[in-house]
């Protein structure tokens, strides 16, 4: 396994990780807006 | 909300220029790359602490306790950034050290800092009543912030250290090749936005919590 690739893959983890914690965020927002 | 999807883009653009238009460093190699996310992310939870001994100290000041929500806001995030400084970190230390762990001086003070602020919410979710749990978060978050300039920035230079810090930080100034410095201090940035943005959304929920349940 290439260094490059270890990288690719930590960093895409890392950010996977950081979106889906900002995407749960806003759903939470949304959630209590509707109600 | 125009300014989400900017930073988003910005973000986008931030990870291409680390891997297509930044050259690895001389010495380390392509995994090199990891910096543009393993040291904003350490910058970022430096930030997060600041912010969360500034809002207690401003809960002392007011005793208003939205201050110290903000407080726990705040650690809560740079806890998040530090576990992925210290992750990345880890895995850059199997690509150059040969071992994920090796309880080299960075390593072992990031996890002391860990510790500190693990004792934090561990005294946050021990005490039931509002102000006095605010009270004594507050206190043990600027007494927490003392040590983190010590564990970060001191320690780590004090002791013989494999961290690449001689190498890509030459005469205790930054020392990086023009594309590699753009793509840092944009990154730098970004992580910087991104934290100002979950400090806001969390921010937000914990208002419109509060106006539901009137507490």
């Amino acid at each position: 396994m290439s260094d490059l690739y270890v990288v690719a893959v930590v960093t895409l983890i890392s950010w996977l990780g950081i979106f889906g914690y900002l995407l749960s965020l806003d759903r939470k927002i949304r959630e209590l807006e509707k109600r | 909300m125009v300014w989400k999807y900017l930073l988003g883009i910005f973000m986008v653009v931030v990870i291409l220029g680390s891997f297509f238009y930044a050259q690895p460093a001389l010495g380390l190699g392509e995994v090199s790359r990891i910096i543009y996310y393993h040291v904003p992310a350490a910058w970022v939870a430096v930030l997060a602490y600041l912010v969360a001994m500034v809002s207690a100290l401003r809960y002392l000041r007011t005793r208003d306790i939205s201050h110290d929500t903000a407080a726990a806001i705040s650690a809560e995030l740079g806890t998040l950034f530090a576990v992925v400084a210290t992750v990345t970190g880890a895995v850059f230390a199997k690509v150059t050290w040969g071992a994920y762990w090796n309880w080299d001086p960075r390593q072992t003070s990031i996890t002391v800092l860990l510790l500190i602020y693990g004792a934090y919410f561990a005294l946050r979710s021990a005490v039931d009543d509002d102000q006095r749990r605010a009270g004594l978060s507050s206190v043990y978050a600027i007494l927490a912030f003392f040590t983190v300039p010590f564990l970060v920035f001191v320690v780590p230079r004090v002791y013989a250290s494999l961290h690449p810090d001689p190498i890509l930080n030459v005469d205790k100034k930054i020392n990086m090749d023009a594309r590699m410095l753009q793509v840092f201090l944009a990154s730098l940035a970004g992580f910087t936005g991104l934290y100002s943005w979950m400090y806001s959304l969390k921010l937000r929920i914990y208002r419109m919590l509060r106006e539901r349940t009137g507490v």
